[in-house]
């Protein structure tokens, strides 16, 4: 297993090696003719740009100061959204009415885009930070509540009574059984909604910048409209190594401590 | 101490009907039945005579028509007076280790002096030989264990009742003739009062102070103390004598 796993790692290592040859031949290549450099700018000047984005920054600010705010609005909308899902579901627990109509809204707004409904939303909050929250937990709340909702339900009945049986009730049965006992079901939740949630969050910002917040998707835009495009590439390798950073250092962690530990999953 | 006193369980003209859409079931027919304090009763039957569904019915799993009284008091939801062991391995909670699953139940009581839930756990862990195990998770056990763990939990919470639906039916014959000597054992000491819901005559013979065999609609067609004394073995007298009874009870409808 372990040699297995180790020949996997040099594998892909190999490929991401590869790639970058690619990309730097093409670079070198001027394959594009003079659009090159805006496509395909040297590894080197990415590098140098990944350096600048957070030294320098755009006009003064520092590329730090749009992830901390693109983090903050992210983790507050992240937040909202996980517990206003596990409550949702925990009310469906109770009612069957309510599950029917909560299953029902579910499925209609799961399919809506929230950059869809920006128009609206912004009508609502005006441009400010709000708008980003909003977008943020509707792009978890809907996944997390489906995971969610089919986790409760698919609760062993053996758990259910052993849980009445040792006294636990409404609330308590709900804490204290139905959700450990999906766990991985919320945490199959976790990583759907907060990948959508992280992509919508870079969509909206783009979209709107907000001065008074300015976030990645903000940044991003800027160097597009400068036409720094090697900026913009390193912006994008922050926005995949938060990515992977989260990922790896947070939900892969989760994971190992609950389901893993607990023989729930393999 | 009288009689009535000594009662512990008493089920008064214990109805069930399952309902379906289509189809209405009656699995009990009205069952009467009390059990006095410290009994071991083994319950046997045919598959689909309600013996499991009388079982879940004292537990409170079950809604029901009639009456149950346990220690005197009415029961219709379930409670800690009452602790079932099922059949299934998977009873404990996986996300907890041996000692919380144990410890637990005796939290939600409301008792919080972790020495005490200690001592307690350790003092349950040792009666089923499970020392040592405090900190595996369930799924670091094997089906015996497990069974074992179950009943440690009943144990520390000291129900007025263990209900125990064949809780050794899915295990390897060594293991569960390991087990019954365990239950056997503690239910002596502790003067546990247990309803053993199982289909085999030996273990009924093994570990019942009292037998009694179910016919379809939960009627109680054998219903007799045990006359042998324990340990039981296969050369005690009357041991023939009571298999071929028992045996005869079950197959008593199927017109042979």
């Amino acid at each position: 297993m372990r040699k297995k796993e180790k020949k996997g790692f040099w594998i892909q290592i190999v490929f991401i090696a590869l790639m970058l040859v690619v990309w730097e031949t093409a670079a070198r290549l001027r394959l594009f003719g003079p659009r090159s450099e805006i496509i395909f700018p040297p590894l080197e000047a990415i590098g140098r740009a990944f350096v600048l984005n957070f030294a320098k920054g755009y006009g003064g600010v520092s590329l730090w100061r749009y992830i901390g705010n693109s983090m903050k609005l992210l983790g507050e909308g992240l937040l909202i959204g996980i517990i206003l899902a596990l409550i949702l579901s925990g009310a469906c627990m109770v009612s069957v009415s309510f599950r029917r109509i909560y299953s029902l809204v579910i499925a209609v707004m799961d399919l809506l885009p929230g950059v869809a409904m920006l128009p609206v939303v912004i009508i609502i909050f005006g441009i400010s930070p709000g708008v980003i929250v909003f977008l943020v937990v509707h792009s978890v709340l809907w996944p997390m509540s489906r995971n969610v909702l089919d986790g409760f339900l698919a609760v062993p009945r053996i758990y259910v009574e052993a849980g009445k049986n040792i006294g636990l009730r409404g609330i308590s049965l709900l804490l204290g059984v139905y959700l450990p006992a999906s766990v991985t079901y919320v945490i199959s939740g976790l990583k759907v909604g907060w990948a959508r949630a992280w992509r919508g969050l870079i969509s909206a910002e783009m979209i709107f910048g907000i001065a008074s917040c300015p976030g990645i998707g903000l940044y991003i835009n800027q160097m597009r409209v400068n036409l720094n495009n090697a900026e913009m590439y390193a912006t994008l390798l922050v926005i995949i190594i938060i990515g992977l950073i989260v990922q790896y250092g947070i939900l892969v962690p989760i994971e190992n401590r609950t389901v893993k530990k607990w023989g729930m999953s393999r | 101490m009288t009689e009535k006193q000594n009662c512990i369980l008493r089920i008064d003209n214990l109805i069930k009907i399952f309902d379906d859409a289509e189809t209405e079931d009656t699995i009990l027919k009205g069952l009467n039945l009390t059990v006095q304090r410290g009994e071991f009763m083994c319950i046997l039957g045919p598959s689909g005579c309600g013996k499991t569904t009388f079982l879940r019915c004292i537990a409170g799993f079950e809604e029901f028509d009639g009456q149950i009284y346990v220690d005197g008091h009415k029961c219709s939801v379930p409670g800690t007076d009452r602790i079932m062991v099922f059949q299934d391995f998977n009873q404990l909670f996986p996300w907890k280790t041996v000692e919380q699953n144990i410890q637990y139940p005796l939290k939600l009581q409301g008792l919080r002096d972790k020495d005490e839930l200690r001592r307690i756990s350790e003092e349950s862990l040792i009666k089923v030989k499970l020392q040592g195990y405090e900190r595996y998770y369930p799924h670091q056990l094997s089906g015996g264990m497990k069974q074992r763990v179950a009943i440690a939990k009943a144990l520390a919470l000291k129900p007025a009742l263990i209900l125990m639906d064949e809780p050794f039916a899915a295990l390897d014959a060594m293991t569960r003739s390991e087990l019954q000597e365990e239950v056997l054992r503690i239910s002596e000491q502790e003067g546990s009062t247990v309803i053993f819901v199982t289909h085999n005559i030996e273990e009924a013979i093994t570990l019942g102070t009292r037998i009694l065999v179910f016919q379809k609609g939960g009627q109680v067609v054998f219903d007799e103390k045990n006359p042998i004394k324990r340990p039981v073995t296969p050369l005690a007298e009357n041991y023939g004598a009571i298999w071929e009874k028992l045996h005869r009870a079950l197959h008593s409808e199927d017109g042979g």
